[in-house]
């Protein structure tokens, strides 16, 4: 079991540098601003009829100026986040191109062709399900307090009439949808900004304040504490990786076909849906 | 023959008016539905019947959206190092990169997938010409939340931008373009888009990356 205690105590490191920057970010001062979101660029006159805008929503269809576009400098393209690393990140970029359509997506295909789709839903049920106290904390960190009982409900009603969370009556029955918050999207509440885009083989992309939010959450995960042998866990996350690939095959090829610089597109991706999910 | 011409003008003009008075989900759900059931209709399940079918889907996506005006948001302000030749070859490449890809996808991929329309929000004062229809698409019970801003020219609603996942058609390939026309000129973009949708042969997703 020393490998055990090693990967805590790599964990605990991880841990530890996120609560450092958690902590020099609010000490600066800016935590509440921070949790301010910017307002909206409201339309003047806003005419009945319509529902008054909510969030940032009514800035989206603005963000395109059409006569004269000003939001773009000429001399400086709209990279969103700095790239440091970018030789490593294209590098790894490349092997996990490889990796995907070499042995993830041969493994996911053959997976979905004999699992029916039931089987596959079911068993995306049960590991989100598994996975609520990540979101509850993270919703309760973010002062999301109606999304926090939703949580709260749906594993109350998943486990029991959704039969151990293989089904998901909340959602279809009492309309408690999951909420998708992690402990990147925490800091990002908290005003850590991503910091710098990074690639990690096998994972894939990712920004600095998303890592230290992943590595956190392993302290997140009431499953991590239970005495649960480690081959059992990482059969158990490779099957999940698994199974909620088996509903994405083929969005991965038509992206990067699609893109003229493959990595830059999928850095934007990566930056644009993080954005929109810290939003959320 | 007088009762014909009538009747001709009548359903001409009953025509107009209801192309006046569509709102932009309307404009939006109504071709999505001609798509999804010529997707479905068994008819093209023959593999040499799927060009035409590509075809056909093909009109209904030209007509709703507006890809002139996505090319030209792209470029942002290179647009004005492009001459109308340019932007009109630029356009033709670039709404062919999208198509072939795309259409491809939910061609070969389609299986059953419903379309919710959850709501429309249309501008005030001088963005009344432009809205944003949300909808998401279920898949396998997964929904993908698709949103797309739309703009009325002559009348007509048309597509300017898709967010899929909160991500910006537009916005993703702006940020590609415009690294390359900093330091290149127009028609090195457009010979860019050129040879990826000659190369496009090779299998799905097998192409190196640079």
């Amino acid at each position: 079991m020393k490998s055990n205690k090693a990967m805590r105590l790599f964990l605990l490191f991880l841990m530890s540098g996120c609560l450092v920057s958690l902590m020099l970010v609010c000490g600066c001062g800016t935590g509440n601003q921070a949790l301010k979101k910017e307002g909206p660029v409201y339309l003047a006159d806003a005419s009945e009829g319509f529902p008054p805008p909510e969030g940032q929503s009514d800035a989206d269809f603005l963000e395109f100026g059409f006569e004269e576009d000003t939001a773009v400098e000429k001399s400086s393209p709209s990279v969103n986040v700095s790239d440091p690393l970018g030789p490593w990140n294209r590098m790894m970029f490349k092997v996990n191109d490889k990796l995907y359509l070499w042995v993830l997506k041969p493994v996911a295909t053959g997976y979905k062709k004999v699992v029916p789709e039931i089987a596959r839903t079911g068993l995306r049920n049960f590991f989100n399900n598994v996975s609520t106290p990540v979101r509850l904390a993270n919703c309760v960190l973010q002062g999301k307090g109606e999304k926090a009982c939703h949580e709260i409900g749906r594993f109350l009603v998943n486990s029991t009439i959704g039969f151990l969370g293989l089904g998901d009556p909340a959602s279809s029955q009492f309309n408690m949808k999951s909420s998708d918050e992690d402990l990147g999207q925490t800091l990002a509440v908290y005003g850590a900004g991503n910091g710098f885009y990074i690639v990690w083989p096998m994972v894939g992309p990712s920004t600095f304040r998303d890592t230290l939010g992943t590595g956190g959450e392993y302290f997140f995960d009431p499953v991590n504490f239970a005495e649960v042998p480690y081959e059992i866990m990482y059969g158990c996350t490779a099957l999940e990786k698994m199974n909620s690939l088996s509903f994405r095959l083929g969005d991965y090829e038509s992206l990067k076909n699609a893109a003229i610089d493959p990595y830059d597109a999928f850095r934007d991706f990566y930056i644009q849906y993080r954005e929109k999910k810290v939003k959320e | 023959m007088k009762r014909y011409i009538a009747l001709i003008l009548m359903v001409f003009c009953v025509n107009l008016a209801f192309a006046e008075d569509k709102n932009p989900m309307d404009s939006l759900k109504e071709p999505i539905d001609r798509v999804i059931d010529i997707l479905k209709d068994p008819k093209f399940e023959d593999s040499a019947k799927k060009e035409k079918q590509a075809e056909l889907i093909w009109e209904i996506i030209e007509d709703v959206f507006d890809f002139k005006k996505i090319g030209e948001l792209t470029l942002g302000n290179f647009r004005k190092d492009f001459s109308e030749e340019q932007l009109d070859e630029f356009t033709e490449e670039f709404a062919d990169l999208l198509g072939n890809t795309y259409l491809k996808k939910i061609q070969g991929e389609y299986e059953n997938e419903k379309v919710d329309y959850l709501s429309q929000k249309i501008g005030s004062g001088a963005n009344s010409d432009k809205a944003m229809v949300e909808t998401v698409i279920i898949r396998e019970g997964v929904g993908i939340p698709v949103i797309y801003t739309m703009w009325k020219n002559k009348g007509v609603w048309r597509i300017y931008d898709v967010k899929v996942e909160g991500v910006s058609l537009v916005r993703n390939y702006r940020n590609q373009f415009q690294k390359i026309l900093i330091d290149k000129k127009p028609d090195d973009l457009i010979e860019k888009i050129r040879r990826k949708n000659e190369n496009r042969g090779k299998g799905q997703g097998e192409g190196e990356i640079e």
